[in-house]
């Protein structure tokens, strides 16, 4: 048993080892090629080679729910993109566990495989590990759920087609102080997500903003579902609204206790809240609920209403906004490589940084100075099961 | 072609310094999980209080972070130990588990750590650094393999107990094991912080935790090239699962695990067991220590000091001890002089182990005071009573089952050798001399019980009756003033108890009190200068053999209730009949069913 075990083992190292070699090898052979530029431009630009790109997503771990809509999301533009002529692309997913070093090792990767562009990671923790290695080489980033602030700032290879919460935020208290007349609020949070806390930190500077008061502030565990305890404290002070940041494991248990605890007044939440499940599994406690996102579900642009008819029709679910987001992104890379029709890397980071007023999923869409996304934020409540745009 | 490769590389060292912060406690049987909260700790503060690499440049900035992390958590691992070093297994397991956890939420609801966000840290660390800093670690670890402070450890693990009987202070090696996890922890967490940009109270959960200690024992915990290759298989099997091509997704952990469920099931003692270990016997160290047999106390050795003849040794006045209402042992006054060998029989039942267990200090009595070689029994700890010379061998043989037979006698001389870690990390030649003087003294107690050819045997695979005479060789390899042996005939054969008897004659004639519990009469009349009788916990009877075989009420306590046996005890009251009757006359156990035995009753009989 011993002999044959090390067999196994010396045999795995030695695949290992032909393997990577061969991969190594590879990558080198695409930058060398040189076949990453094309002729032509827009839709009639026709690269020959593939056009290898790498994608970091938290298919399995703490985010894979996250991860595997922006899978769908991320294979449905692929498909899509694949039926146009002159480019193809070459897209690798990858897991990251959500994990920071399985993140700095797959962007490690990827940046030696000569990928063009990286998509990716899910979380910003990861992004902010990550990132820095793909701007030491040169290689464009283009994050899809990133929303922590400073994610951009590691470089100018470095964009985000998300929205920061510090975006939508705002125009969410805003919305829902003019709709309310909110006076004051107590405001609850999980402090142990880092997404969930720039969400607060948002929340609370928009308040202040805004001239709302903020009578009492509840911390909680992204892993609590009982809330009612904290909900009857709320209760005590009586406020004209309860605003929160949480994510979306933690808001459905939320909502539906709080109705259950007689508890009316409007619930506002953040981008966590900006799910399909929020309806599917609180059910009627949602409804009155106002959700503050970077993707309008129910906007009637073309682009959106043909992903969502898409979408439906590929894997029979409403996509989310992490589907969406990472559908916009292949989408906008396509835009990238297509402007300049080149796939090589610094071709892409100057082609990104000039994207402007292009019609997306998410509506006209522009990269900014700090290549931040820039396109309208909307704010929703939940009316009759479904999403619909606060007025 | 390196650089290719220094992320994973990267990640193996940093993994493999993890799992050795686990190795460090394993290695001395405790099962801790608080070794996230130490990572925790030192790497925040590290990060925070070290100067940035743009003011003092990266090296120096690294090097003052991992200074300050080492110290850290170091002095984490002393508060925390201090009061839970008495906790064993899964407790100690829970408990550490919860002080990780409560440093992540504490750590979580800082300002100054960033709280879930993280702090930010400047990348410093190359796969050279990691690899740098591994390599000392590793090379710890190695050093304490072979010496006296690894072997300590080592026993502590296999049977505390024991390790306590043969002079280790265990409380202590167990906070130094533990310290030495905080410590190693702390430049995990440093080296982890200067490498992946950015921390977070949640790089250092629970799931850390367990995958730490998974690093650790996959590799092999006995072993100190374990936890580098428990990093490089956990490591290096996402890598082979890309390179092949397998899927993204949930099939990849699960088959992950499954390949950690295999090494697990074929291979329990981790990786490591792949790598043959070899016992060193020294070439020479047999001979040298042939030609120094019988000159007392080898050269290198700490001498002891031995009560001259004639002066007392213990000294027990109206000792007892209660169980519940129970009395075990009942007011025995009792002196035992240097030099004498003195017999302790009775009946089953009759409180003799009890007595011998209070004597070297396992059993706190219940009243009466008792002072063994100057040490007031009751207050002093086992290992110090061990450390006035007192050395025993047990009922049911507690060696260090894992270890070689040598390994084990190396444990028994831990009071007579010099500590050799710290010298032997640095190569000096005493440390040698030192470790070679024990070895001398091992092999010359293994040879003494004539187990020398068996040195490189594991103790557990040794047979019953060598399992007997290799506790009583460790037992001699402390150099004791009174030896202690608790039934060590018992499952020996006729032949075997005969050099049983032999070599405890032979040891008495080198001036070594001994005190011994046996229920093979025969044997204890032929060997003992006096015979202590006890019955219902109570002195029945004293004296020399010869009288005690004589004595009616030793006759009607102990033999009387079968005529063969109070037939043969009889004829042993005379000198010729003495020599006649056969070493196992009488006893309660059947000679020719030694080799069908039941294996040993191995619940203690006394709370210790």
């Amino acid at each position: 048993m011993r002999t044959k075990l090390s067999t196994v083992a010396a045999a795995g190292a030695a695949a290992l080892l032909l393997a990577s070699c061969g991969s190594g090898e590879g990558g080198e052979d695409t930058s060398a090629s040189g076949g990453l530029t094309g002729e032509g431009s827009g839709e009639s630009c026709t690269i020959e080679g593939e056009v290898p790109i790498g994608a970091v997503l938290s298919l399995t771990g703490a985010a894979a729910s996250y991860g595997e809509s922006q899978q769908r999301g991320l294979e449905l533009a692929a498909a899509e993109l694949a039926e146009n002529d002159g480019v193809t692309y070459d897209l690798t997913i990858e897991d990251d566990q959500t994990d920071p070093r399985q993140a700095i090792t797959l962007f490690d990767e990827f940046v030696n495989d000569g990928a063009s562009l990286i998509i990716g990671p899910t979380l910003s923790n990861a992004a902010i590990q990550a990132d820095p290695i793909a701007q030491d080489a040169g290689v464009p980033v283009l994050g899809i759920s990133n929303t922590a602030a400073g994610v951009t700032e590691i470089g100018d290879y470095i964009f985000r087609d998300s929205l920061t919460e510090q975006a939508v935020i705002p125009q969410t208290i805003a919305a829902a102080t003019e709709q309310f007349g909110l006076e004051d609020v107590v405001v609850m949070y999980s402090n142990d997500d880092a997404f969930t806390e720039s969400g607060y930190e948002a929340f609370s500077a928009a308040l202040e903003e805004e001239g709302v008061e903020v009578s009492e502030t509840i911390t909680f565990s992204k892993s609590d579902t009982d809330f009612r305890a904290l909900l009857t404290q709320a209760q005590e002070s009586d406020p004209d609204a309860i605003v929160v940041s949480a994510l979306i494991e933690a808001a459905v248990p939320l909502v539906t206790q709080a109705r259950e605890l007689g508890i009316d007044v409007p619930i506002i939440g953040g981008n966590g809240f900006n799910n399909p499940r929020l309806m599917a599994d609180a059910g009627e406690a949602a409804e009155g609920v106002v959700v503050g996102a970077a993707w309008n579900s129910s906007s009637d642009n073309p682009e959106n209403q043909a992903f969502l008819e898409a979408y439906e029709a590929e894997y029979d679910a409403a996509p989310d906004q992490f589907a969406a987001q990472a559908y916009t992104g292949l989408k906008l890379v396509d835009q990238a490589v297509r402007a300049n029709c080149s796939a090589e890397r610094d071709s892409i980071q100057q082609a990104l940084g000039e994207i402007e007023d292009v019609p997306t999923v998410l509506g006209e869409f522009s990269i900014d100075e700090n290549r931040d996304a820039e396109h309208p934020a909307v704010v929703q409540v939940v009316e009759n099961g479904s999403f619909a745009v606060l007025e | 072609m390196l650089d290719e490769y220094a992320t994973t590389l990267t990640f193996i060292a940093l993994g493999a310094i993890f799992a050795y912060s686990f190795y460090a406690v394993l290695i001395a049987g405790q099962l801790s999980l608080g070794q996230a909260g130490f990572a925790a700790l030192s790497a925040f503060a590290g990060a925070y209080l070290a100067p940035s690499p743009t003011d003092v440049g990266d090296v120096p900035a690294l090097l003052i972070a991992v200074a300050i992390g080492m110290s850290v958590g170091a002095l984490a691992a002393v508060v925390l130990g201090l009061p839970t070093m008495h906790l064993r297994g899964v407790f100690l397991a829970i408990a550490t588990l919860g002080f990780a956890e409560a440093v992540r939420v504490v750590l979580t609801n800082q300002e100054w750590t960033g709280g879930a966000q993280g702090l930010g840290v400047p990348r410093v660390l190359t796969v050279g650094m990691a690899w740098l800093a591994l390599g000392l670690v590793a090379y710890w670890f190695w050093r304490m393999g072979r010496s006296r402070y690894g072997r300590a450890l080592e026993a502590i693990r296999e049977d505390e107990l024991a390790a306590r009987a043969m002079g280790i202070d265990v409380g202590r090696h167990r906070l130094a094991a533990f310290v030495t996890a905080g410590a190693v922890a702390g430049l995990y967490g440093v080296l982890y912080a200067y490498y992946v940009r950015l921390i977070a109270p949640d790089d250092f959960d629970f799931v850390a935790a367990v995958e730490g200690l998974v690093t650790a024992v996959v590799g092999g915990s006995t072993m100190f090239l374990g936890p580098i290759l428990g990093s490089g298989f956990q490591t290096i099997v996402p890598e082979i699962q890309r390179a092949v091509g397998v899927e993204a997704g949930w099939i990849r952990p699960f088959l992950a695990s499954l390949l950690l469920l295999v090494v697990i099931l074929f291979l329990p003692g981790g990786l490591a067991s792949l790598i043959r270990r070899r016992t060193r016997l020294p070439a020479g160290a047999a001979d040298d220590a042939r030609a120094d047999a019988g000159e007392g106390p080898g050269r290198g050795l700490a001498g002891r000091h031995h009560p001259a003849a004639g002066e007392p040794v213990v000294s027990l006045s109206g000792l007892g001890k209660e169980y519940g209402g129970v009395h075990a042992v009942r007011g025995v006054d009792l002196e035992i002089r240097a030099g004498e060998v003195v017999g302790l029989i009775g009946p089953n039942g009759a409180g003799k182990t009890t007595l011998v267990n209070m004597i070297s200090g396992l059993v706190p009595p219940s009243s009466g005071t008792a002072t063994v070689l100057g040490s007031t029994i009751g207050r002093t700890p086992v290992h110090r009573i061990a450390a006035a010379g007192v050395s025993r061998t047990f009922q049911h043989s507690k060696l260090f089952n894992r270890l070689s037979a040598l390994e084990n006698v190396l444990v028994g001389a831990h009071l007579v050798s010099r500590p050799t870690f710290l010298r032997r990390l640095l190569w000096l030649p005493s440390a040698r001399r030192d470790e070679r003087a024990a070895l001398r003294q091992a092999v010359r107690c293994l040879d003494r019980v004539g187990l020398a050819d068996r040195a490189a045997a594991r103790a557990e695979a040794l047979s019953y009756g060598d399992q007997r005479r290799l506790e009583i060789a460790r037992a001699l390899a402390s150099d004791p003033s009174l030896l202690i042996l608790d039934e060590p005939a018992a499952g020996m054969n006729h032949v075997e108890a005969a050099r049983l008897s032999e070599l405890i004659t032979s040891l008495a004639r080198d001036g070594l009190t001994i005190l011994f519990i046996e229920h093979n009469v025969g044997m204890v009349l032929q060997t003992c200068t006096r015979v202590v009788v006890l019955n219902f916990g109570e002195v029945i009877a004293s004296g020399a053999p010869g009288e005690i075989a004589a004595d009616p009420a030793v006759i009607e306590a102990y033999l009387g209730s079968d005529e063969d046996d109070a037939g043969s005890a009889g004829s042993g009251a005379t000198a010729a009949g003495r020599d006649a009757a056969p070493p196992d006359a009488v006893t309660n156990l059947t000679p020719g069913a030694a080799g069908t035995l039941d294996t040993p009753d191995t619940t203690p009989r006394n709370p210790t």
